[in-house]
């Protein structure tokens, strides 16, 4: 499924997102984080045997790219899981996006707490090595999976920060075959006017529409669906603090390939720090993947001009 | 002297070739022919048209030692069937015998859509002894299973009535409807046209076909042809003879004005129970033209094609369209149609009509209204616009009666042909030839007009022709 592909940033190249967020658990939700974890899974195809990196760029929470609120204050874990318990298709749990459920199911592999450290602020700390045998392995995909789990475990600040999943402990190797996905994306939005965001939803087989749920938008501009079929279909945004929900309908021709959707700023005026999370279920309320390199490609509309004949008005 | 004759020569052969000429313009309509089968000395009338032959009514001799007659002493009329021998002859006509053959008139009569079942006149017995001179048994329908060349299962019509005449029957192509003559009470005067409906298996009581077919004289012979028109023979003032032919057609909801058919089908003579084949190029018809009713054949000089194309309006209007953005009414963008005829619309779906044929590039610009930015020629569309081939009628699609319009072929569009003639079949018997015609109608209704276009012969002798039609409603000037 993903043997083209290559490569793990989180957020991916073609997201050009440019921060994943987590805020302390003492934030206020209308800082743009609704539950203060942010949870991503790594897939990597079982043919890969050499031992895997999980990179974290900017773990702390202080110094460059963090959103402070009065004085850094806040802890930020990171804990990375293994085995059975962790593929979210087998285990629902692991998605994360049911409170009160167990979303750090697995074999705990690695797990490190970040303050305010200079020490790891604009650097990478890298957790692993791990044997990519060490995944919950998923046979549709023929991969190993793993999960990384970001908990904002005390204070009030964001916690910005990216992935990289690599070959190499000191460098960003790409891994081939590999990719990363989740079910609930919460990110920083970019503070210019002309930068486009993109995430890339997977329709799988059997997905007759999508409700999608966008949480804290502060009506930063407008978020368009573009499909080969879609040239833009509008959703609509949430204001501060608040969810909002809309049904996107699926035509048989988009399924086994990605969406864009794509975040356009709002053009009259700057938002700046904004921080948003956008979560995807299908008819069914089963959640929707994310992938960071979209399955298929990114997808680029294809115009479709029809004409008929019509009887002339007298 | 010499001169004096080539001068009187000159004339004769001017007159000739005028004479000529004008027969030429207005070519005959019809051709007739007496059959072969039919009898010297003897009445033969009423023929059927069925699958091996031609079934008909005759009073001719049935026996070679023995003359069946009435007891009025006149000859019995009896069913024969004249089976094909070739294309063109007939062997000698066979008896139907039925039960009734030897002591009543049997026939006129017709076929159910079945070819099974015979619906004949005959007399419908009083039961009652009468020494009274002028006596006559009145006809009634009955209906008879055909059986090799016998009718067997004689049942009575459920409204034969020894008060008056029934009879004449013809059944329509769906056997839903029975056309008979009748002079029962309650007519316009003489003999009437009636028809009975079949519902649940019963036929419905009769129904007058009212004042537009009926008139205060005869009408007799109904014929009910395939096409839905209803062929009949009456005696009205206007005709050619006594008994002329005469047709009608049932449209919205009423009988049109009956159309008397031209000589030489009609004569001076009496001309009656007309019936022709599907395509009304063929047929047959009784006459007593030469004293004797006789069967005739006609034959149409008329040329109208069974299948001929409904004509097509050049039409050069679309509908325009982005396929997947009408799907969605939350699409912020804007779409600008240039349809390369310096016009242009604005919107998801528009609607353009060029003037005429010609190759036209359509090209879609879209305005994303989030971005503002402008896809241009995000599509293009090469139309290729051309006339329809086809012949076509230049003709208004109403007029009143009595006006004479102007009907033309100048639009026509067969690329190619090398065209030798225009034809015009005006839908009411009568034809003109050439590419500017005129015509009027006198009678209202609904005339379907096909123009027939035909082509120089190609190598070989082939001739091809394409034909169009065009319904055209004659109403009544007021």
């Amino acid at each position: 499924m993903f043997a083209r592909l290559s490569g793990q940033p989180v957020p991916g190249k073609d997201e050009n997102i440019p921060f994943l967020v987590t805020f302390g658990k003492d934030g206020k939700t209308s800082w743009g984080d609704a539950d203060f974890y942010q949870i991503f899974f790594f897939s990597i195809l079982k043919d890969f045997t050499q031992p895997i990196y999980i990179r974290v760029f900017d773990p702390d929470c202080g110094g460059e790219y963090d959103e402070i609120q009065d004085e850094f204050n806040t802890k930020t874990k990171f804990s990375v899981y293994g085995g059975k318990g962790v593929d979210p298709e087998k285990n629902e749990e692991s998605r994360g996006l049911l409170k009160g459920l167990n979303y750090k199911s697995g074999n705990l592999l690695a797990s490190k707490i970040f303050g305010n450290d200079a020490k790891y602020d604009n650097k990478y700390y890298t957790f692993g090595p791990f044997n990519p045998s060490e995944g919950d392995f998923n046979t549709r995909w023929n991969s190993y999976i793993f999960k990384i789990v970001c908990e904002g475990i005390s204070g009030d600040d964001g916690n910005l920060y990216r992935y990289f999943l690599s070959s190499d402990p000191d460098n960003n190797i790409p891994i081939e075959g590999a990719n990363a996905f989740t079910y609930a994306y919460h990110f920083r939005m970019w503070n210019d006017f002309k930068s486009v965001s993109h995430i890339y939803p997977y329709i799988d087989t059997g997905i007759v529409y999508i409700r999608q749920s966008n949480f804290d938008w502060d009506n930063d501009g407008n978020i368009l669906v573009v499909s080969r079929y879609k040239q833009g279909v509008s959703v609509p945004i949430s204001n501060e603090d608040n969810w909002i929900f809309s049904k996107i309908p699926i035509e048989p021709a988009e399924v086994k390939s990605s969406l864009d959707f794509q975040f356009h700023k709002r053009q009259d005026e700057l938002v700046k720090n904004n921080n948003v999370v956008i979560t995807l279920e299908n008819q069914r309320g089963d959640a929707v993947k994310f992938f960071s390199s979209p399955i298929g490609g990114v997808p680029v509309y294809q115009p479709k001009v029809g004409y008929e004949k019509v009887k002339p008005k007298k | 002297m010499v001169k004096r004759i080539l001068n009187i020569i000159t004339f004769v052969l001017i007159v000739l070739l005028v004479s000529f000429q004008t027969k030429a313009q207005q070519p005959s309509v019809y051709e007739v022919k007496r059959m072969s089968f039919s009898s010297n000395g003897f009445s033969d009338i009423s023929p059927v048209i069925v699958k091996d032959g031609i079934m008909f009514c005759s009073n001719r001799r049935f026996s070679g030692i023995t003359d069946r007659t009435a007891f009025d002493g006149r000859r019995l009329y009896n069913i024969y069937l004249a089976e094909k021998k070739d294309t063109s002859a007939f062997r000698k006509p066979r008896i139907l015998k039925s039960e009734r053959s030897d002591k009543f008139n049997n026939g006129p009569l017709c076929l159910a859509p079945d070819g099974k079942t015979v619906y004949f006149t005959s007399e419908v017995e009083t039961g009652e002894i009468t020494t009274e001179k002028n006596f006559k048994n009145h006809n009634g329908i009955f209906i008879a299973d055909l059986s090799g060349t016998d009718l067997i299962s004689l049942r009575p019509f459920k409204y034969n009535n020894p008060q008056y005449e029934v009879g004449q029957p013809s059944v329509s192509k769906d056997g839903k409807y029975l056309f008979f003559a009748s002079d029962m009470p309650g007519g316009q005067g003489g003999s009437d046209l009636y028809y009975c409906e079949l519902i649940n298996g019963e036929w419905a009581p009769p129904v007058n076909l009212g004042p537009k077919v009926n008139s205060s004289g005869i009408e007799n012979y109904p014929y009910i042809h395939p096409s839905g028109r209803l062929y009949f023979s009456s005696n009205r003032p206007g005709g050619i003879g006594n008994l002329d032919v005469y047709y009608t057609s049932f449209n919205n909801g009423s009988w049109e004005d009956p159309v008397l058919l031209p000589k030489p089908i009609n004569s001076t003579s009496d001309d009656f129970a007309f019936v022709a084949e599907d395509n009304l190029q063929t047929g047959y018809f009784s006459s007593n033209r030469r004293i004797e009713d006789n069967i005739y054949k006609f034959t149409s000089t008329i040329i109208r094609k069974a299948s001929c194309d409904t004509l097509v309006d050049n039409n050069y209007c679309f509908r325009f369209f982005e396929e997947n953005a009408v799907k969605y009414d939350t699409m912020p963008f804007r779409y600008e149609w240039k349809f390369g005829d310096g016009n242009n619309a604005t919107g998801p779906v528009v609607e353009h009509c060029f003037s005429g044929p010609g190759t036209y590039l359509v090209q879609l610009d879209v305005v994303n209204l989030v971005t503002k930015e402008v896809t241009y020629n995000e599509k293009t569309e090469t139309l290729v616009l051309t006339e329809i081939e086809q012949p076509y009628i230049s003709a208004p699609d109403k007029i009143a009666t009595g006006q004479r319009i102007k009907l033309n072929a100048d639009s026509t569009n067969l690329p190619g042909w090398k065209i030798a003639r225009y034809y015009w079949n005006f839908g009411d018997e009568t034809i003109a030839i050439g590419k500017n015609v005129d015509k009027s109608y006198t009678k209202s209704g609904t005339y379907n007009i096909q123009l027939i276009v035909s082509a120089e012969p190609e190598p070989g002798g082939v001739v091809k022709y394409a034909c169009v039609s065009k319904n055209i409603i004659v109403f009544r000037q007021p």
